[in-house]
């Protein structure tokens, strides 16, 4: 049985009006780029809006002073309250402190490499990642291995018996 | 009674009848319009006219194989098979996990230590993953060697590539969920390979972790990618490689071999079986003699854990062990980069018209090194253990005194 719409004259000149089929064509383009964008849009926007998140910082109190002496480098955690995405949680951080004569330096324990968590090596007076056998010394610069820059500092202050440092998250 | 048609009138289901039912109905006989209409069809038939599916099936097992084509044309279907089954014990998975960091690792500690056959379900999940990575490398070098990837078939070889690039995100994203340590440092590691990128790095790094950090987002990004953009992806590419394998026929061996061709049912049908015999029951036999480990719970603070990726991306972890400082880009993008773009203009690189090794040395040769390069550097990851370190040194109260 034959197509009924082949032998329609009316179907016939329409289909084969070749502006009318260029036209045709050109709006089922557009409406699909429309519908595609409406959807597509918001998905883009939503999905990317960790971008535009600004980190928040505050100081923390990390110790006593006096658990800090004079020509020391310790490790030291604290507890702070982070929004985690869709929850709020206690989040344990870590970092490295130093005190010299001439002030305090604070340095995050992301070895600037590929962000594994750094050791403090007492002994050799360093500090050493274990993922790529990045070195740094002890006032964070990169002795050897792959680090790019040295480590992360972050601002740390004496204050009221206490050592700050701020953090931001 | 029939009611008798007017004759310019169609009937019913006639009207737009495409080329291949008119086929189907020339086959299984329907064209004996009197006979049918007093002998009801029987449901095989009826069903046959309506989808067409023993044509198909049948076209199929009449594939012809080139001479010479036998076990190791078997690894398509291997992969296809152990794809299909990874869906199905990732289907039952996600039935008992949950994507939260206050969750997820619970959830995979109960499913594998809890739930009936949850173990050897993971375990089954877990192996299934190395062993389809097994099967796409030697796929991917038969192609190779073969010189499979020649004109016609440059489109089949590319999807190939894509595929190949997906079951490794597929292995990368999969291994954040159980949100253990492992799972935790690698992915740390993993994602900031994003952040070398010069410029947009950082913002790559927030997109694809959610924020600063490896946390909740991170997790439920993964989740979704893992159990719903990869898995659409990898179906839509199957299913293109599968129809442009089809249609342009197996590619038989490097010198054609005499004979005619055979047809795929059931000679090479049968190798195929004996070949998803051994690979399914070796993933089986895997996940009950190895049962899938669950380490601890992620712990961004910990410092007694050394990462390491999946034995797979040790190469890569190689890689950026011995490239110096402020060349990490290198390992990170530019090589790996490298690799995936000549896979991707392999057909295209490769101008010989002949498909033989000897004829085509130099891409053999740039393979070959390509090859020997990743898997030494797998081997030395494989063999070399981590610097770990002593308990002592990581202890809160370690002081450094100058």
């Amino acid at each position: 049985m034959e197509n009924p719409h082949e032998t329609c004259h009316c179907c016939q000149s329409q289909a084969e009006n070749p502006r009318r089929r260029k036209l045709l064509g050109w709006a089922v383009g557009v409406i699909n780029v429309v519908l595609l964008g409406s959807f597509l849009g918001p998905v883009v926007g939503f999905v990317g809006s960790p971008l535009g998140r600004r980190a928040k910082g505050r100081w923390v109190p990390l110790l006593n002073e006096a658990e800090l002496p004079v020509g020391s480098t310790r490790e030291a955690s604290f507890v702070m309250s982070v929004q985690d995405g869709y929850m709020k949680a206690d989040r344990k951080y870590t970092v490295f402190v130093r005190r010299t004569e001439t002030g305090l330096v604070c340095f995050d324990p992301a070895c600037t490499h590929l962000g594994c968590r750094i050791e403090l090596q007492a002994a050799k007076g360093r500090f050493l990642c274990p993922c790529h056998g990045g070195v740094f010394d002890a006032d964070g610069k990169v002795v050897s291995g792959p680090p790019p820059k040295p480590l992360d500092q972050h601002p740390v202050k004496l204050e009221a018996g206490k050592v700050w440092i701020y953090k931001e998250v | 009674m029939a009611k008798i048609l007017d004759p310019k009138e169609s009937r019913v289901g006639e009207e737009f009848e495409s080329p291949e039912v008119k086929a189907d109905r020339t086959r299984i006989g329907e064209s004996e319009e009197e006979e049918l209409r007093l002998a009801r069809p029987s449901l095989k038939d009826w069903l046959d006219l309506r989808i067409g599916w023993w044509g198909f099936v049948r076209k199929n097992l009449d594939e012809p194989m080139p001479p010479g084509v036998g076990w190791w044309q078997t690894l398509g279907n291997l992969l296809l098979t152990l794809l299909m089954f990874q869906f199905l014990t990732g289907f039952a998975l996600a039935m008992f996990y949950t994507p939260s960091p206050d969750h997820a690792h619970e959830s995979v500690k109960h499913i594998t230590y809890t739930v009936p056959l949850g173990s050897f379900v993971r375990g089954l999940h877990v192996w299934g993953s190395t062993i389809i990575v097994i099967a796409v490398v030697l796929h991917t070098l038969r192609v190779f060697f073969w010189g499979s990837y020649k004109k016609p078939r440059e489109l089949t070889w590319l999807v190939g590539v894509f595929i190949f690039q997906i079951i490794l995100g597929f292995s990368f994203t999969g291994y954040l969920l159980p949100w253990d340590q492992k799972a935790y440092w690698a992915t740390v590691v993993g994602t900031r390979i994003a952040a070398t990128i010069p410029f947009v790095g950082n913002d790559l790094l927030v997109l694809i972790r959610g924020g600063e950090e490896v946390g909740a987002l991170t997790l439920t990004r993964f989740y979704a990618i893992h159990v719903m953009l990869l898995p659409a992806l990898l179906m839509g590419l199957m299913g293109l490689h599968l129809y442009l394998v089809r249609r342009h026929h197996i590619a038989g061996p490097v010198i054609p071999q005499k004979g005619a061709p055979v047809p795929f049912y059931p000679v090479q049908l049968f190798k195929d079986a004996v070949v998803l015999l051994v690979g399914v029951g070796l993933v089986v036999y895997l996940a009950l003699a190895f049962p899938p480990a669950l380490e601890a719970i992620a712990d961004p603070t910990g410092t007694d854990f050394a990462p390491r990726p999946e034995w797979y991306f040790l190469g890569l972890y190689e890689l950026l062990k011995i490239m110096p400082a402020g060349y990490e880009v290198l390992a990170t993008m530019v090589i790996p980069g490298a690799v995936s773009i000549g896979m991707i203009l392999l057909p295209w690189l490769d101008r010989s018209p002949s498909r033989h090794p000897a004829r085509r040395q130099w891409i053999i040769v740039t393979g070959v090194l390509v090859i020997l390069m990743i898997g030494l550097m797998t081997l030395k990851g494989i063999i070399e253990t981590p610097v770990h370190p002593p308990a002592a040194v990581t202890s809160e109260a370690t002081t450094l005194d100058h």
